[in-house]
């Protein structure tokens, strides 16, 4: 294979590509004093907020990606950008080989779009006239509307309600509804936006395997956000962190553990109430013999803490756990804004 | 798992769509009439309630002048019979626009202000695609088109208009004229969304409503300078007074026929321009808000 055949399979193995892509807002001031307010009327005070700088992310085809931030770092406005609803102020933004916004009637055809707060079901109207709606104008041939329709049908069960009105339906229900809908003309590329958002645990569970199953079987690449950082861990294999408009980490979770603190907890439970002190371990919580330890494991082995507590008393029992993923991007952001 | 025998189906391409253009809104308009038509349906009693209600609404708009127009014979230069022909007139035009524009495409700024613009950009098709076709209702919106079409039919009779070609042909151009200069005004006021959403969210309902409560006043005799403001800043005039002037021959000046026409063209370039100034501002700031009240609510 020559250079430039090698590079053009390359580039088309690129799902995103957001290169050096800086995206401002402006808000305006406003003051609780009359005297000021007047005044902005003539010279109003802008504040300028800087979402995204100097951004630089490729997603290859078939990934699945964890898009992650605390609020307002830059999440919706990444996501938007790349669903063509905004244009960068500077840099370049290509999906699928297009430009988002300039080739939107075309672009748009080949990705899906789910905002965990927006719809695009009719409310008033069963789940079955939202997917007549969507063959109509999204022009999806019926052999392979049947197909898709009694596909999502089955993987997201959508039997049981797909004739009832949509106001009618549980937060779930509709969730799992609206995942059949953008998935209906066969997307390449899945952009998910806090898609879990206020469902109970069954329902979350649901969605979770059925994206995951259809990242495997139909190879779609899928960006999800979301502020639940198992339900992601879960998920992706990679997840990229943005604060203050600037890309934070990128790599795999079990990277960004390692990167940031290999973080531990040891329980031990002694006859006695009072808790055994152990060097290189921070006590975090003692209750009738039961004694709670965090420790970072790149630096502090397990087995000399236990040799120091058995040193001290007898012990019953010992439980080590990895600190909850939410638990260290909780860390990450704590940094973050220090 | 379900069978997939057709996987190498293509999909059309966007030029094979573009192609046709007229045929893809016929096409959508009668989903949308299926849709419209299956929410009447899921409750009849509810629906009829509706649609008489807005039939009485509409009736009652125009009745205030058909009272005076009874009273005194006629207003000015205009016989009974011919007041009825531009209550008519402006009525139908109201329908259409209720009919073909509904789910706030005609009061355009709730859409832009609410931030659900989003869920016309995320379709493929044209944004005017989508605002031509996504708002037609011609079950539930259409409770006013009737009253005004009967009212017409009512005043032509009376009047014993001869109708040809050619008067039939301005009729239609005329009333096309007018609902396009009420579209044209709702869209250029609605547009101030773009930069004040919350702020210009009723904008285009404010506005239509002016003209809705404006349209049946015959206006001759005003002093050329209000009558100029209302013809152009607020077009009342063209929205049933000045058409109705030249079809009914009450203005017979040979160029009274394209008044309305003009205005309506003039009109509708300057929405145009300020609509598409009012979209590259969208694609640089976003929405600033978003109502939850599903994508036409």
């Amino acid at each position: 294979m020559n250079a430039l055949a090698h590079n053009a399979t390359a580039a088309s193995d690129i799902a995103v590509e957001l290169v050096d892509v800086h995206k401002m807002f402006r808000q305006k001031q406003r003051s609780e004093r009359l005297s000021e307010t007047l005044r902005s009327m003539l010279h109003p005070k802008v504040r300028e907020v800087q979402a995204l700088r100097g951004v630089n992310l490729q997603i290859r085809r078939g990934e699945v990606v964890a898009y992650a931030g605390p609020n307002g770092a830059g999440k919706s406005t990444t996501v938007k950008l790349l669903s063509g609803l905004l244009s960068p102020d500077s840099g370049s933004v290509r999906s699928l080989g297009m430009d988002p916004v300039r080739e939107r009637v075309r672009y748009v055809r080949n990705i899906g779009v789910v905002f965990g707060q927006r719809t695009e079901l009719w409310n008033d109207h069963p789940v079955a006239a939202s997917f007549e709606w969507k063959r109509v104008v999204w022009d999806i041939p019926r052999p392979r509307y049947e197909y898709m329709k009694d596909l999502m049908q089955e993987v997201l069960g959508l039997h049981e309600f797909f004739h009832s009105l949509t106001r009618e339906l549980s937060l779930g229900q509709k969730m799992r509804a609206e995942l059949g809908l953008a998935l209906l003309h066969e997307p390449a590329l899945l952009f998910l936006d806090e898609p879990t958002i206020g469902l109970d645990v069954l329902a979350k569970r649901m969605i979770l395997e059925f994206i995951k199953q259809l990242n495997q079987s139909q190879k779609v690449t899928i960006m999800v956000t979301s502020h639940d950082m198992a339900e992601l861990e879960q998920l992706a294999g990679r997840i990229v962190m943005i604060d203050r408009g600037e890309l934070a980490f990128d790599g795999s979770f079990a990277r960004l553990r390692q990167d940031v603190t290999d973080q531990r907890r040891l329980v031990l439970e002694t006859p006695d109430l009072a808790a055994p002190t152990l060097q290189g371990a921070e006590l975090i919580k003692s209750e009738a013999g039961r004694h709670e330890y965090v420790f970072d494991a790149a630096h502090t082995r397990i087995a000399m803490l236990l040799e120091q507590a058995a040193s001290q008393t007898t012990i019953l029992d010992v439980e080590t756990h990895r600190a909850p993923i939410d638990q260290v991007i909780a860390d990450i952001y704590r940094a973050w804004r220090k | 798992m379900v069978d997939n025998p057709i996987v190498d189906t293509p999909t059309p391409s966007v030029s094979a769509i573009r192609g046709g253009m007229l045929g893809r809104i016929l096409h959508l308009w009668r989903m949308y009439a299926a849709l419209d038509l299956a929410f009447i349906v899921a409750d009849l009693k509810l629906a009829c309630l509706y649609i008489v209600a807005d039939t009485i609404s509409s009736v009652a708009l125009v009745t205030g002048m058909l009272l005076l127009s009874e009273r005194f014979a006629g207003i000015g230069p205009w016989s009974q019979l011919q007041v009825i022909f531009m209550l008519g007139y402006a009525t139908t035009v109201s329908g259409v626009l209720n009919t073909f524009f509904g789910y706030n495409v005609l009061m355009i700024s709730r859409r832009i202000g609410r931030g659900q613009l989003d869920h016309t950009l995320v379709q493929p098709q044209p944004i005017l695609v989508s605002l031509l076709t996504e708002g037609f209702t011609p079950f539930s919106g259409s409770a006013t088109l009737f009253p005004g079409i009967g009212l017409l039919i009512w005043a032509i009779t009376g009047l014993a208009l001869p109708i040809t070609a050619g008067w039939l042909a301005l009729f239609v151009i005329n009333i096309l004229s007018s609902i396009a200069s009420v579209l044209a005004f709702s869209f250029l006021w609605g547009s101030l969304a773009f930069w004040a959403p919350r702020a210009a969210e009723e904008i285009s309902s404010s506005a239509t409503q002016l003209l809705d409560q404006l349209k049946s006043f015959p206006l001759d005799g005003l002093a050329p300078l209000l009558l100029g403001g209302l013809m152009t800043v607020v077009p009342v005039g063209v929205v049933a007074w000045s058409p109705c002037r030249s079809l009914l021959g009450i203005d017979q000046a040979p160029y009274a026929s394209w008044i309305t026409p003009l205005i309506a063209v003039l009109m509708s370039l300057i929405a145009i321009f300020v609509f598409r100034k009012g979209m590259h501002n969208y694609e640089r700031t976003g929405s600033q808000r978003y109502s939850s009240l599903g994508h036409r609510g």
